[in-house]
């Protein structure tokens, strides 16, 4: 049956590969000169012998079937708005892509009413603003509109 | 503040900005200016870009922010700069090390990120001749004495840098080139790491700034042998140049302020303006003396034919270096 | 000692000045909130505000940006006990144990435990500043590329008590880490690794966005609000205080951090960060009930948070009386002492007895202040527990990226939060535990350079690790340590670690 350490191990197995494949021109050098390949190499196969230590004894762990993806779809939906905030953080700016974003995230993922959603969305935001861009003066992003 | 004041008044005012934009074009400029710093807090940019910001505003009229964007020992600020719209409100602070990003590019055979092409010079600040020191561990009076023994044992002393290809490498390769000496580069992570590095004996010879290592030079933990300026500085009259020692090597940490490509002539030539203004400040002029400066203000003409020169010393000293090997 | 002595007395003169005092105190809040906020720190905090000091004298400007960096460390718990986002990289423990005690409804103890233990950890440190600096930073100097590679490596070994999942997943995850790590310019030689033409991952893998991914944004994935029944704890007041347990149970760890972090934190270099890892790691070791750590331990959150303001304050030791610049934010003081006319150096101490003195003593004052100003916080803080789950976790979405973007102004760091996010998430599926992997990538780059930094220096010799006595002793014990959980492993065949198995299947 497969286990979910055979999967994670196998996964990091790939890992490993691709670091190997993606480190071609990075000399190994030698024991007394080590090259700018050394380390990432003596890294990644580390981590493969420790994945494939991983599979051979993965035969009491949990099935791979057991592993509960339900919350997959929330996640999904969490990471596709953070990254659409994150896209657009530098053109539309702090207070625009903030308010956005949570405003976003009430009212799509956890189907809030929009005008509560809306107020706290702004409110938080612009009390973050006060804190991060005018308490502390520290840069934040202006983004086109110019705020 | 009053915070329900604050949100009215900025609501309010983001709307007169977003709504006439033609009112905005009037005053330039009529919203902040960022100056890009590409190096950490308290880095060589930073210690002026502060100061001067801090005096810019007042005449600029508008605030001056300061955007750190370290990485990658100067380029990340670069870069990004380089890419920025050239509206004129995206300013960037380099040192020396901005002409040799392209070089270095060139020696792996890489497409360079950006060239020097693509920044307009506007102002040069500061200029300061790099020094070559020792620590108060190694018997070296004079200049001549450290080469004569470096000659005699090829790779055997040790120098410290900021890092590869960094602003205190370049000045050190030139130099080994026109001694005809070989020294045993340990990079570091900064200009700090390289002095404690110094001190703690774990190096023998550094290149720094006159700025870093006056404090060690007045303790007597470390000694200058000499500076890389066309002439003696005036903080320290009793250390020779290299030129008077016979090297024709010349070296600065400068720091000056670009614009990038495309940005518009009237709003360089506002620039060139506030930067005569704030570098001949008293203000200015007082904390660049704190921190072991003096102001060498280049208004653009002058600044460019320098930087033109200095790229090439800078291209040189990176073929100098070459490839590392490992 | 009666030199020290009057010399303190002149520094509290200079402190207890009312504007001295005002500044101190505007220090120490501006620090509680820069180190609140993530992605802020105080590298950021005090370059900012430096050019509010331009109109002062050096002694209130140096008063003042100091209490920004070491009020920052008071600070930098909050939102990993109640939001799970480490702020900065000393926090990443913190989060571990103190979100747990937060979820069983015990914020508001781990809050007060780790401001108690970070004034009793800064207070420590101001007094081994004040009697034994200057020898100390002698000793501080010594400590080059081979003494840096010896302590990691005895780093590397204490990552095996960093986590509660069987040992071959934390050596996986370790493994991961220090591959993550290697990601960048390589220093040595200029070559790129894995950096796919975007400068900005030049300088790596920021540690802030990938332990923020990881622990913050991981989390909330892995957590549907519908699977939240209800607010989780409401705290009340009465539960604000510690117990006379916990309180007995964070004594050691606070005494044990402070050592620790004290003596790490006056190496010059990046070592502070590494602090709170091993005091975690320390105290795991040395606790009776190991299998409590992650569980919400107590010692979990004393230890780290005591040692990462011990060592915030070692920190000073190279700064003030040698003049080095050992860190970022030494380096922005050392400016900042600079643009005021004061060149730092050896001969800070007798050229400037009332800055040098006044700084001292504010320290000790700062702290008081810290404490008198955190305490009543947690009371405040802890109602943020108080609003849904549903709306709790869009303002720590929004904490994490204005917080990982303000680090560096870099949106591929918010990029690489959200690229983390889902890794932990997943590595949570599949019951790996990511606090090694954290240590994995602050360990990697700093014990690759000062590796080949010190085969530089011996020109290509590995004896130089064992010609130096500090290098020397640090192996030496890294072997005994080696060497012990071997012994044990032979003899007993079980540790702790199978123990927690055979209990978990027993269940």
């Amino acid at each position: 049956m497969l286990k979910a350490d055979h999967v994670a191990g196998g996964a990091f197995v790939v890992l490993g590969l691709v670091v190997f494949a993606l480190s071609g021109e990075l000399p190994f050098g030698t024991l007394s000169q080590p090259g700018a390949g050394m380390m990432p190499k003596l890294a990644a196969g580390l981590m493969m012998a420790f994945a494939v230590v991983l599979m051979a004894t993965a035969r009491d762990g949990e099935p791979f079937s057991a592993i509960d993806w339900r919350d997959g779809g929330h996640a999904a939906l969490v990471v596709a708005i953070a990254a659409a905030a994150a896209a657009l953080y530098t053109t539309l700016g702090f207070i625009l892509t903030m308010s956005l974003l949570v405003f976003a995230l009430l009212v799509v993922v956890e189907r809030k009413h929009p005008l509560p959603a809306a107020l706290y969305a702004v409110a938080l935001t612009l009390a973050a603003y006060w804190l991060f861009g005018k308490a502390l003066k520290a840069p934040v992003p202006r983004g086109l509109l110019g705020f | 503040m009053d915070r329900r004041c604050f949100v009215v008044g900025s609501a309010a005012s983001a709307a007169a900005l977003s709504l006439s934009p033609s009112w905005a074009q009037e005053a330039y400029p009529s919203r902040p200016v960022t100056f890009v710093n590409p190096f950490p807090p308290g880095g060589a940019v930073d210690v002026v870009a502060r100061p001067l910001a801090a005096v810019l505003e007042p005449i600029v009229k508008q605030p001056v922010v300061i955007e750190t964007k370290a990485g990658a020992a100067g380029q990340v600020g670069a870069q990004y700069a380089a890419n920025a719209r050239p509206d004129g409100y995206t300013l960037l602070m380099h040192i020396t090390s901005i002409s040799g990003f392209a070089e270095v590019d060139k020696l792996f055979g890489r497409a360079p990120k950006f060239t020097r092409a693509d920044f307009i010079p506007v102002a040069r600040f500061i200029a300061d001749p790099m020094l070559i020191v020792v620590n108060d561990q190694q018997p070296y009076k004079t200049l001549k004495e450290f080469v004569d023994d470096a000659k005699k044992r090829p790779n055997g002393i040790v120098m410290s840098s900021s890092g590869l290809y960094g602003a205190l490498h370049l000045p050190m390769a030139l130099f080994n080139k026109a001694a005809g000496i070989e020294l045993r580069h340990l990079p570091t992570a900064g200009g700090g790491p390289a002095l404690t590095a110094l001190l703690g004996n774990n190096s023998q010879v550094l290149c720094s700034s006159i700025a870093a290592a006056s404090g060690q030079l007045k303790a007597g933990k470390l000694r200058a042998l000499a500076s890389f300026g066309g002439r003696r500085a005036p903080a320290l009259p009793d250390v020779p140049t290299l030129k008077e020692l016979g090297y024709d090597v010349e070296f600065y940490l400068w720091v000056g302020l670009f614009a990038p490509k495309g940005t518009p002539d009237a709003m360089i030539a506002a620039w060139r303006e506030f930067s005569r203004k704030a570098a001949a400040a008293e203000a200015f002029k007082k904390a660049m003396g704190n921190v072991g400066q003096d102001v060498a203000y280049l208004d653009q003409p002058e600044f460019k034919a320098f930087w033109d020169a200095d790229a090439q010393r800078v291209e040189a000293a990176v073929q100098a270096i070459g490839r590392v090997q490992g | 000692m009666e030199t020290t002595l009057d010399s303190l007395l002149l520094g509290f003169s200079v402190a207890f000045r009312p504007d001295v005092l005002w500044y101190a105190f505007l220090g120490c809040l501006v620090g509680t909130l820069v180190g609140m906020l993530p992605g802020i720190g105080p590298l950021a905090g005090i370059s900012i505000l430096l050019p509010i000091t331009f109109g002062l004298d050096a002694t209130k400007a140096i008063v003042m940006l100091a209490g920004i960096y070491y009020g920052s460390q008071y600070g930098g718990s909050t939102t990993s006990i109640l939001l799970r986002i480490p702020g900065e990289a000393a926090s990443v423990m913190t989060c571990i144990d103190g979100n747990a005690m937060a979820r069983k409804g015990r914020a508001g103890p781990a809050l007060c435990i780790a401001a108690v233990g970070s004034f009793i950890a800064g207070t420590f440190g101001v007094i081994m500043l004040t009697v034994i600096a200057p020898p100390l930073a002698v000793v501080a100097l010594r400590f080059g590329p081979p003494e840096y590679t010896a302590l990691l490596v005895l780093g590397l070994i204490f990552l095996a008590y960093m986590s509660t999942g069987s040992l071959v997943r934390t050596l996986l995850m370790a493994a991961l880490g220090l591959l993550f790590g290697t990601v960048g310019i390589d220093v040595m030689t200029g070559h790129f690794r894995y950096s796919f033409d975007i400068p900005e991952l030049g300088d790596g893998l920021g540690i802030v966005p990938v332990a923020v991914g990881l622990f913050g944004l991981g989390e909330i994935l892995a957590t549907p609000s519908r699977q939240v029944a209800g607010p989780v704890h409401r705290p009340r007041l009465r539960e604000l205080w510690p117990s006379r347990q916990e309180w007995r149970q964070a004594r050691m760890p606070i005494a044990r951090g402070s050592l620790l972090g004290f003596l790490i934190g006056i190496i010059p270099g990046s070592a502070h960060i590494i602090s709170s890892f091993l005091s975690y790691a320390v105290e795991r070791r040395v606790s009776a009930h190991p299998e409590e750590f992650g569980k919400g331990a107590v010692a979990g959150v004393a230890g780290p948070e005591s040692a990462n303001n011990a060592a915030s304050t070692g920190a000073f030791v190279p700064m003030l009386a040698l003049g080095i610049p050992t860190g970022p934010v030494t380096a922005v003081l050392i400016a900042a002492l600079l643009i005021h006319g004061i060149p730092p150096g050896p001969t800070l101490v007798a050229d400037h007895p009332n800055v040098f003195w006044g700084f001292v003593a504010s320290m000790y004052v700062g702290n008081l202040m810290l404490l008198a100003l955190n305490l009543p916080l947690v009371g405040l803080f802890v109602n943020l527990l108080r609003i849904p789950y549903a709306y709790l976790y869009p303002l720590i979405i929004m904490f994490c990226v204005i917080g990982v973007y303000e680090v560096n102004h870099s949106i591929v760091d918010v990029w690489i939060m959200l690229i983390m996010g889902v890794v932990g998430y997943a590595l949570k599926k599949f019951k790996f535990d990511p606090a090694p992997l954290v240590l994995g990538l602050v360990i990697a780059p700093i014990f690759e350079m000062s590796l080949r930094q010190s085969l530089i220096m011996s020109d290509g010799g590995w004896l130089i690790f064992v010609q130096r006595p500090i290098a020397l002793a640090l192996l030496v014990v890294s072997a005994a340590l080696l060497a012990l959980s071997a012994l044990s492993f032979l003899s007993a065949r079980r540790d702790w670690r199978a123990r927690l198995a055979e209990e978990a299947a027993d269940s």
